[in-house]
């Protein structure tokens, strides 16, 4: 067995125990013991019953799926565009979503349940198309990033100026939102999202060398047959609808696809196929986690994922600068 | 026609400036053709119309009889090899990463490599005297053996041309030849741009003289390592001898007024002597250019 196969055995183990242990965990204690028997459907309480098949499992599966997303939308993005702190978010996703949101706070208001993810997804695809638009406009499809960031700001200043205008109930809950949260999602959800996430997973390994190919550069990948402009385009309409649909049903959870690609390039690899796999499985069980940290660290009330995960990157992101230093100065 | 590679009235315009005139190139198989000039002569401008890289030049490009527009990339990528100036990627690849690469036009979608692709891969890193680096990191590597690594992933990729651009650039003396005498043996057809004439004129069997988009000499190096010629393409007075050990020739620039006037009368000389043996190399150069 070679080191690779190890480590994902390994980091497979992780995420399957982590699963069943975030099923366990939360404001109703459930034993092992009875959670096996109520998901072989022998459960003996019906409320533990319910408990695990209505909430539990939807959440549980629901921020498997969203880690495991956002985690790969991330390293694919940093790939293409051959740039570490690239990131769904940073190509205007999440500012797209919140407009929508906005614009559906103030306009139908009283249908927000179906409205607020149908307008966030909306949004956020919006913004990325823009996105696209602009760097293709200006011919420099290899500044997407760029791109996308003055575009966010765009965004981001179009939703303050119209929660300035708004009510201030409805400022609260689309600001509520963008903290993103797992409190409200649904197996339906996690339907949708692992539609999509897998349709993402199948193109990704059947393009993986010629993502592979982007890692020496444009020129070097055009050399090699590869249709640069095209497949930087088809990646990042992946990535945007992967991510637009789990900010649609999650709300902004930040970080994670910043984050974890950073991981799995020192532990596992660079190249797509190692690194969608290690991401995966290290985005996966970090997003679960997170969950149970924000359902059971305060007694009376739930942390927004959204607080976590950044509070986490920030460290994150503070460590890897002193490691940097650390080596800097070793040299 | 029986040129593995033809071209004939290349012509490029951007914004109406002219990147290349009339380019007439056929390259036979085997041959190792090093294209000279100054920058902005075009250089790098032909080789990407030869790989189809630039769609908007008008005259003909054939490989192998066949119009190079007729190949879709992929298949281009099975003909043609490139290895360019220094690459610097952002994430620790490993050689494995970057020669596995070489495999992508031979390779259908979601295929892994197998056990043959790793012979393959094997093979090409001790031609290139790397095959005990296959897992060390790409970027740890020096200079030279990063472009070895590159010449690796051109074997795997099962090249009919090999293109170089500018292969020597940031390398240092001991690494320029070591890269350029592995070229020369690996016996397949080369086309490189190389900024050193005297590097080209050793290890190309023919050169072509580039200037303003123009080709201004295409021979063997004696003939187009003309003082006059190079004079005038480089702006800068030029000498020339031969190398005593290679017997190849070498040329010097010197800076106008680094030049006394006792060199002046030699540069003269030696110049008049280069134009009188050779009877007008610039004329028969140019005149061959056109045919």
């Amino acid at each position: 067995m070679s080191k690779f196969s190890v480590k994902i055995f390994l980091l497979a183990i992780l995420c399957l125990a982590s699963t069943f242990a975030a099923l366990t965990i939360g404001p109703a204690s459930i034993s092992t013991q009875e959670l096996v028997s109520c998901l072989m459907g022998v459960c003996q309480n019906t409320v533990t019953e319910m408990v695990v098949w209505q909430v539990r499992l939807p959440r549980v599966l629901v921020g498997l799926v969203t880690g495991i997303g956002l985690a790969c939308a991330g390293t694919i993005l940093q790939n293409i565009t051959r740039n570490p702190l690239a990131d769904p978010y940073l190509f205007g996703i999440v500012s797209g979503a919140a407009l929508g949101a906005t614009v559906a706070n103030i306009t139908v208001a009283n249908q927000l349940t179906i409205a607020l993810p149908l307008a966030a997804f909306v949004g956020a695809l919006s913004s990325v198309i823009l996105v696209v638009v602009i760097a293709k406009a200006l011919q420099r499809m290899e500044q997407l990033l760029l791109t996308g960031i003055a575009v966010s700001f765009m965004f981001h200043s179009i939703t303050q100026f119209l929660l300035y205008l708004g009510d201030p109930f409805a400022t609260n809950r689309v600001i509520f939102w963008l903290m993103g949260s797992l409190a409200r999602v649904e197996m339906s959800n996690f339907y949708v999202i692992s539609t999509i996430l897998l349709f993402a997973l199948v193109i990704i390994f059947a393009l993986h060398r010629q993502i592979d190919a982007l890692l020496l550069g444009d020129e070097s990948a055009a050399s090699l047959g590869v249709n640069v402009d095209k497949l930087r385009l088809a990646m990042l309409a992946i990535c945007a609808a992967l991510t637009a649909t789990i900010v649609a049903y999650c709300g902004g959870i930040g970080f994670v696809g910043l984050m974890v690609p950073h991981i799995v390039r020192q532990v596992i690899g660079v190249t797509t196929v190692p690194l969608i796999i290690g991401s995966a499985l290290i985005g996966g069980t970090f997003l679960l986690w997170v969950d149970v940290i924000a359902r059971s660290a305060l007694d009376s009330a739930e942390i927004p994922i959204g607080i976590i995960t950044s509070a986490f990157g920030s460290i994150f992101f503070l460590l890897i600068m002193y490691r940097t230093r650390n080596n800097q100065e070793a040299r | 026609m029986s040129a593995l590679l033809y071209i004939k009235q290349l012509n490029w315009k951007v914004s109406g400036k002219t990147i290349l005139n009339n380019v007439d190139l056929n390259v036979s198989t085997g041959e190792i053709v090093g294209i000279i000039g100054p920058n902005g002569a075009g250089k790098t401008s032909l080789l990407r119309c030869i790989l189809n890289q630039q769609k908007d030049f008008t005259g003909t490009i054939h490989f192998k009889g066949k119009n190079i527009n007729s190949y879709s990339a992929k298949k281009l990528a099975r003909h043609f090899a490139v290895v360019a100036q220094k690459a610097n990627p952002i994430f620790a690849l490993s050689v494995f990463d970057v020669v596995s690469m070489g495999l992508l036009p031979h390779k259908t979608m979601f295929s892994l490599n197998n056990s043959q692709d790793l012979h393959q891969m094997t093979l090409a890193l001790e031609k290139v005297g790397l095959a005990n680096e296959l897992h060390s990191q790409y970027n740890h590597l020096s200079g030279g053996e990063q472009q070895r690594v590159l010449i690796a992933r051109a074997l795997v990729q099962k090249a009919v041309i090999l293109i170089l651009d500018e292969p020597t650039n940031h390398l240092d003396v001991y690494y320029q030849h070591q890269i350029l005498t592995l070229v020369k043996n690996l016996n397949i057809t080369v086309i490189m741009t190389v900024h050193d004439l005297n590097l080209a004129a050793q290890y190309c069997q023919r050169l072509v003289l580039l200037n303003k988009g123009e080709i201004v000499a295409d021979d063997i190096a004696d003939k187009v390592l003309n003082p006059i010629i190079l004079t005038e393409v480089f702006q800068l007075p030029c000498q020339r001898e031969q190398d005593p050990v290679t017997n190849v020739a070498r040329v010097y620039f010197h800076l106008a007024d680094q030049i006394t006037t006792s060199d002046n009368e030699q540069l003269s000389t030696n110049n008049e002597q280069q134009r009188n043996p050779t009877n007008n190399n610039k004329d028969q150069t140019q005149a061959m250019s056109h045919e």
